[in-house]
């Protein structure tokens, strides 16, 4: 009986990865067909956008800004593809772009070692290719945009000790630290308070989930009287942090600090007086079509361009942010 | 709560399956006592917080509880919670609907959801594991759809692209509050709630006799006139309908509606049923059971949570604690 069942559950699994396989292979097919559909027409630049997860609400704005910028100019055409945190799913896709024939390819790759290879092909078959935010191994590629995670995390920790005046109790809500966001984020933030009195008195990793970061402030709350601050490495995760100590009764005499600045999430909970600062990771996506643009038109381009960061604060947040 | 049983006395008593959940809850209690994180775990905002946290998935775990009894398992209550959560939040906060409507569609939509895999499991006779998992698949592609990929929260956008935010609808407010001078929260209540509604099922009617049947030997059980196909169907739609209060909550809790939330709610879900000592081949168990497992899984995370326990050593533990508890169910056998 127990044989049969663990076959059960094997052949399950193994119905489960073909199940998972067939959806890989359905979506590409139907995204590829407008490719080079009008010759001749207005289009003369088609521009292929590979998403590497469309499940994180910054991913949605990053192509959201890559939408925006290349509507401004009509000569672009884009077309979309969203991996869905696969990586041979990306990987067919840069494929599927250069069989195509795109004139160019933006990536946001889900990882370096896997994609290189793709967008080493895609340069060799004389398209050029935009890396955003994540990096390929090696140097074939036109140009990387990129933010500096351990920079803003640097900053964040200048503005809390600045806040705090130099000593105070924070609790650190870390994203997942098997990824380098988070570790970025932390050691970025750990150096810039060196020094001071500021004591970590609590750290948990809430791996970028606000349900998570409720649940872990909730223990922080439990275990500590005074704390000063709330450091979280997304704002999801500080103000899953922010709805606990309401609920505990004493948001008013703790501050709240996130990462991301997304315009409907963090900006306005800064707005709603939630957030005491949140710092923005920007998409890059603007700039990956100025940048397109001028690659498309034989300009020569930067191989390395580090996208800046701006702070919100209540003070500033109306007049859209201080660059830091 | 296990007819089978034919062993009397105390030994009996001591080794039956409800002994057997208390001692893995004791023991996880006692772990707790022992590392108390600077004594938080003497006080009762602990213990509260623990029950809030243990909630939703203990929601998950009633309706689970309802198909594994069949023999069956339903992989998709991570995605109906999703789905009930962006519906909920689109209807409460864009659509102004009033509650008193929008809780009983919420509902509708998760035990249709069951109720559709049900049909298909019973009369089509497709294992319940593919079906569930194409429900799963189906749902979250739904959740998503509906919110357009994005987190439906109070945020809007104002005509000229800036954003604002709606105030958070009066109904999220209620089921994130607490009671009985802020003693408890009500979603711990809505789980007791949920416990008590499944354990009338259950133990008081007819059904649940005809669902233990179906799940000790289903052929039997059609032989002597159990309408199967029905009870199979009414198991997940009671699975689905369960979901979708856990999304409620979910939303309420989170002040919105992600059709990201859930991912792995199933899988917790079914650890807590099993760790209770219900059976996953089907025919033994109880609810009973299942509010034990909740509390042991639920206490177990507040424990290594308040201790500030690190990610990977969490995941250590949680393995082999589960492991050790469905151990000492297995020795009874």
């Amino acid at each position: 009986m127990r044989h049969a069942f663990t076959r059960t559950i094997l052949v399950s699994l193994v119905l489960l990865a073909l199940s998972v396989t067939g959806c890989k292979k359905s979506t590409p097919t139907s995204n590829a067909g407008p490719t080079n559909a009008s010759p001749g027409a207005k289009v003369s630049y088609t521009i292929g956008m590979s998403q590497c997860n469309l499940g994180e609400p910054w991913r949605v704005q990053m192509n959201d800004d890559v939408r925006k910028a290349a509507e401004a100019h009509p000569e672009i055409k884009m077309i979309f593809k969203d991996a869905q945190n696969d990586t041979l799913k990306q990987r067919s896709h840069v494929e599927e772009f250069v069989s195509a024939g795109v004139d160019l390819i933006i990536i946001s790759p889900k990882e370096a070692q896997p994609l290189t290879e793709p967008v080493a092909k895609a340069m060799q078959a004389g398209i050029p290719v935009i890396v955003l935010d994540r990096r390929v191994l090696g140097d074939e590629y036109t140009c990387f945009i990129g933010a500096d995670n351990k920079l803003i995390g640097r900053k964040a920790g200048e503005w809390i000790v600045q806040t705090l005046g130099g000593k105070g109790n924070v609790v650190e809500l870390e994203g997942l630290m098997t990824s380098t966001p988070g570790q970025d984020r932390h050691s970025g933030f750990r150096d810039a308070i060196k020094g001071s009195d500021i004591n970590i008195i609590f750290e948990a990793d809430m791996k970028w989930l606000e349900p998570d970061a409720r649940k872990e402030m909730e223990s922080a709350l439990s275990r500590f009287d005074n704390i000063d601050l709330v450091y979280a490495h997304n704002d999801p995760g500080a103000h899953g942090a922010y709805l606990a100590t309401q609920a505990a009764g004493r948001a008013d005499k703790i501050k709240f600090v996130g990462i991301d600045a997304l315009p409907q999430e963090g900006v306005v909970y800064v707005k709603q007086g939630i957030l005491a600062a949140t710092f923005q990771y920007p998409t890059g996506g603007t700039e990956a079509i100025d940048m397109a643009l001028k690659i498309l038109q034989g300009e020569t381009v930067p191989k390395e361009i580090t996208l800046g960061s701006r702070v919100f604060t209540k003070d500033n947040v109306d007049t859209g942010g201080d660059p830091i | 709560m296990a007819p089978s049983d034919e062993r009397t006395g105390w030994r009996a008593r001591l080794t039956s399956p409800t002994a057997t959940a208390l001692f893995a809850l004791c023991f996880v209690l006692l772990i707790g006592l022992i590392f108390s994180g600077d004594g938080a775990f003497y006080k009762w905002s602990t213990h509260r917080d623990a029950l809030r946290q243990a909630s939703v998935y203990g929601i998950l775990a009633c309706g689970m509880t309802f198909v594994i009894i069949t023999a069956g398992i339903d992989l998709s209550v991570g995605s109906v919670l999703a789905l009930v959560a962006v519906a909920f939040s689109i209807l409460s906060i864009h659509k102004d609907w009033s509650p008193w409507l929008t809780i009983p569609a919420c509902v509708a939509i998760g035990a249709a959801c069951g109720a559709t895999s049900g049909a298909v499991i019973a009369k089509l006779r497709i294992q319940p594991f593919i079906v569930t998992l194409a429900m799963m698949v189906f749902a979250r592609g739904l959740a998503k759809t509906i919110s357009g990929g994005m987190k439906v929260s109070t945020a809007m956008q104002r005509p000229d692209g800036s954003w604002t935010a709606a105030p958070v609808p009066d109904i999220f407010k209620a089921i994130d509050s607490r009671l009985l001078g802020d003693n408890i929260s009500v979603v711990s209540l809505i789980f007791i709630a949920c416990i008590i509604v499944s354990w009338i099922i259950l133990a008081r009617l007819r059904w649940g006799r005809y669902l233990y049947a179906i799940g000790g030997n289903e052929e039997a059980a059609r032989l002597s006139g159990v309408p199967v196909v029905a009870m199979k169907i009414l198991a997940y739609s009671l699975a689905g309908a369960f979901s979708a209060v856990a999304g409620l909550c979910q939303a309420a809790q989170e002040q919105q509606g992600d059709p990201e939330a859930g991912i792995g709610y199933e899988l917790t879900a079914i650890a807590i049923v099993v760790i209770g000592g219900t059976n996953l081949m089907g025919g033994r168990g109880g609810i009973g059971l299942t509010l034990l497992g909740t509390l042991t899984i639920g206490y177990l995370d507040k424990i290594l949570s308040v201790n500030a326990v690190p990610e990977a050593s969490r995941l250590m533990l949680t393995g082999v604690i589960i492991i050790v508890a469905v151990l000492l169910q297995r020795r009874k056998d």
